[in-house]
């Protein structure tokens, strides 16, 4: 170690590792909006035991009501560094719930009820159908687009298209009902909290870190996003591998759909999920992923959602006007990248 | 309009890359500016062409100071830089590249007839053979090469610094973009010509300034220099000439073809590589060359023929076959086809063999930086951290990490295509001896390459292709530079056509 390495403290030393960080800026977008948000909370409370509670209950719903859309972000995170973009997400979550649904279903016309099959068992069997229809929607996608060479956008604007229509289309009289025992899977509570949809995001949030940094796969897809003519000539069977992303995206999304199902207990098909592309994509790009491929980190995105979530939060605590709140998200989205931007020329 | 740039510092944080340099150019002369990758030629020139800006020194045009903040600024005083990569728009005429930017205007519409216009007399005043109405993607690239130095004319440039320009031309091409330069010589134009190739340079070049660790070290009139001499200041010790090669065993087959044709690259090509040998395969730009060994290495798409690898015939169909084959391939245009800009060193020179790594899917550090380190020593590549972005490194040890991640595989066969391309002369000794270490330990080495000597200097024979068609094999003493140029060109004997 260099003398004047030696001489700066700890503190410097730290900051000037974490300033060297890819997410330096979006930590601390971060770290300020959550100051921010804790004053807009208030201190009006009689001790700090009360307040602390009433911090951490916030903080639990912001965490749960984004857990769904920070699952399907995650996915996204992949698709993006790999250079593609998937805006089948959100209709593919009311087409599997709706496949799981069916499944499930506790009234006298559901499929499983009417051959006897009720209680866990169906339960797994409904949540793997799901997961099977999200790989395959998913797959069906990365064909189009790795093998048929389809571009991403326009490939996933038409599976978007075709699975929210065909769904509302087959549900408009379904008639469906979650049974209570099947909403355990996210509404059990832990310490007197409905905490199980963040530690399901969490979870997976570490698996993806590992998949991403750790693993061949996950070293291609960076690699194909980068450059993909180089990654084919290092024998990289691209085709395959830009498909698996596709994959592992739509059986996120069956997750997200597991958990917004669990939680609310009954699926709106015209309207849930919609805008979960978006919001999605918002979060991977302020979490620093380039939309040109090849940069971008899981970490980043948990980050980019944390962001977006908390300004929810935020404009909901100071009272901004409903139709106004959109606005902001679009405000924070351009300004992180720019953020980025000017970071990266630097 | 003569230029000069006296004591130009310039340093990166602590890495001084330019101290103290001066360099001037006279009008219509031809003045080649050499140095190794990292000598500091492209810094100066980015500093000519305000594209960075000197800590210290002083640039005159004509003896009055001048400061360039930006490459407009530059190009308004006539300083025109034009980079390896053309900054042309291939589907647009070649009239409406010559005016990008700054359009002719009419009523507010771009005026066509007036441009093409002037693009028609500026190309007949310079004795440009260039149908200004043809897309840019119908040139071959020493025409595109023309249109930009047009271009730069157009803009009234009366100096005009190119970076590489021969880089993937080949030899008719090259004359042709000489030509050009003995007209811009004519008109008064300088010419600063970055280049690798010294035989160019003693061909089209009045002076020449060598720069080594960012410093001029030398420089005078061509004609009382020579290529030896050259060579020996851009790295500092003497540079051997001779031919390195080996005498191979010629016993063990690993690849043989067998009338393999692929329509319109090549066809009915039948060749042998053994273990332990290095082949060259050589030609004009459109041999078909690197189409050929593509099909080899399963990037090729369909073909017709047959691959035998060890004896067995294979058909491969994908990189990953060729892969599992014990093929490695390392390709031309290393930017385009081999550096993965967003990842380090370390995952660029371990990309092919990441799964070899994995312990329960997952890789090993420890195994990687094992392997890596094997072959950053073997190779001496210099590099700081392995966790550096690949993009820190000279184009020399970029080339070597690539290498590197081939040579992690241990293949039987090796492909090379044009292995010193855009490589330092120190480093492309390294990479023949490297090559014939492979060779030594019984790997079959193919080595494709547009240069004549370096064919000659690391292989034990070589085919001359032309127009897709195996012209002949050479060895011995009829590999030489005029047989494999006569032969590349089209012109055979009934001898060699026997054979």
């Amino acid at each position: 170690m260099t003398e004047k390495a030696k001489r700066e403290g700890f503190f410097t030393r730290f900051v000037r590792k974490w300033q060297s960080n890819p997410l330096y800026s979006t930590g601390a977008v971060l770290l300020l909006m959550i100051l921010v948000q804790t004053v807009a909370l208030g201190f009006d409370y009689p001790d700090f035991g009360t307040w602390f509670a009433n911090w951490g209950k916030n903080w639990i719903n912001i965490l749960r009501n984004n857990a769904p859309v920070g699952v399907v972000a995650l996915g996204m995170t992949f698709v993006i560094i790999s250079g593609g973009i998937d805006l089948a997400v959100g209709s593919t979550l009311v087409a599997v719930g709706a496949i799981m649904m069916v499944l499930i279903n506790g009234n006298a016309n559901g499929v499983l009820t009417a051959v006897g099959v009720t209680g866990t068992p169906a339960y797994i069997i409904g949540i793997s159908a799901a997961l099977a229809a999200g790989c395959l929607i998913g797959s069906v996608n990365g064909l189009l687009i790795a093998r048929s060479k389809i571009p991403a956008f326009i490939a996933t604007l038409g599976m978007m298209k075709i699975c929210r229509s065909v769904t509302q289309h087959f549900m408009q009289t379904a008639g469906v009902k979650v049974p209570k025992e099947f909403r355990a899977i996210t509404n059990t509570t832990i310490g007197g909290e409905i905490i199980l949809p963040i530690l399901y995001w969490l979870v997976i949030a570490v698996l993806l870190y590992i998949l991403a940094r750790k693993t061949p796969f996950g070293r291609h897809v960076y690699a194909i996003g980068s450059n993909e003519r180089a990654a084919r000539l290092s024998g990289i069977n691209v085709e395959r591998v830009k498909a698996l992303v596709y994959v592992l995206s739509g059986a996120l999304v069956s997750v997200a759909a597991v958990i917004n199902i669990a939680r609310i207990g009954s699926m709106d098909y015209a309207n849930a999920g919609s805008g979960y592309e978006m919001d999605a994509i918002a979060a991977v790009v302020v979490g620093g992923t380039s939309m040109s491929g090849g940069k971008g980190s899981v970490v980043g995105t948990v980050l980019g959602m944390l962001i977006i979530a908390v300004m929810n939060n935020l404009l909901n605590l100071v009272g901004v006007p409903t139709f106004l709140r959109e606005a902001f998200k679009g405000f924070i989205v351009v300004a992180a990248v720019l953020l980025q931007k000017k970071e990266r020329a630097s | 309009m003569n230029l000069s740039m006296r004591g130009i510092v310039k340093s990166f944080g602590a890495n001084k890359v330019l101290r103290q340099v001066d360099f001037s150019l006279e009008a219509g002369e031809i003045c080649a500016l050499l140095g190794e990758n990292g000598a500091g030629k492209s810094t100066l020139m980015n500093i000519l062409g305000g594209v960075l800006q000197p800590d210290a020194g002083v640039i005159e045009i004509d003896g009055m100071p001048v400061s360039f903040h930006s490459p407009a600024q530059s190009l308004n005083r006539g300083i025109a830089f034009i980079h390896q990569e053309l900054n042309l728009i291939n589907d647009l005429p070649v009239y409406e590249n010559m005016f990008i930017g700054r359009e002719i205007k009419k009523h507010g519409f771009i005026d066509h007839k007036e441009e093409l216009r002037q693009t028609r007399a500026l190309f007949d005043r310079m004795e440009i053979a260039i149908d200004p109405t043809a897309p840019v993607s119908s040139l071959d690239l020493s025409y595109r090469q023309i249109v930009e130095i047009s271009r730069a004319l157009m803009m009234k440039a009366s100096v005009i610094i190119m970076d590489e320009p021969t880089t993937s031309l080949t030899d008719p091409e090259i004359e042709r973009v000489f030509d050009m330069l003995r007209m811009l010589k004519k008109r008064q134009v300088g010419v600063v010509f970055i280049s690798h190739k010294l035989r160019e340079v003693m061909e089209i070049c009045d002076r020449y300034v060598v720069l080594r660790d960012g410093a001029a070290v030398s420089g005078g009139l061509v004609k009382d220099a020579s290529i030896a001499g050259i060579a020996r200041d851009m790295v500092g010790h003497d540079v051997s000439m001779e031919a390195l090669r080996q005498s191979g065993q010629m016993d063990r087959e690993v690849l043989r073809l067998e009338d393999l044709t692929q329509e319109p690259h090549y066809r009915h090509m039948s060749l042998t590589v053994h273990g332990g040998e290095v082949l060259g395969v050589t030609g004009l730009l459109g041999d078909g060359r690197s189409e050929l060994f593509r099909t080899v290495f399963g990037d090729g798409g369909k073909y017709q023929g047959k691959i035998y690898l060890e004896g067995k015939p294979v058909q491969i169909t994908s990189t990953r076959q060729a892969l599992a084959l014990g093929i490695g391939y390392l390709p031309r245009n290393r930017k385009e086809n081999a550096i993965i800009k967003d990842m380090n060193i370390l995952d660029n020179g371990t990309m092919v063999t990441l799964e070899k790594f994995a312990r329960f899917g997952l890789i090993s550090r420890k195994k990687q930086l094992e392997s890596f380190d094997r072959q950053r020593g073997n190779l001496r590549i210099k590099m700081g951290s392995p966790f550096d972005p690949i993009g820190s490194l000279s184009g020399g040890n970029q080339q070597k990490v690539v290498l590197a991640k081939w040579l992690c595989t241990d293949p039987k066969l090796l492909i090379l295509d044009n292995p010193t391309q855009g490589v330092d002369v120190g480093a492309k000794e390294e990479i023949y001896e490297i090559i014939l270490q492979l060779a030594r330990r019984g790997v079959a080495v193919v080595v494709l390459s547009n240069e004549a000597q370096e064919i000659i200097r690391v292989c034990n024979r070589a085919l001359v292709l032309y127009h897709g068609d195996l012209q002949a094999e050479v060895s011995g003493d009829a590999m030489n530079e005029s047989n494999i140029m006569r032969l590349a060109t089209g012109g055979i004997t009934e001898e060699e056509k026997a054979q």
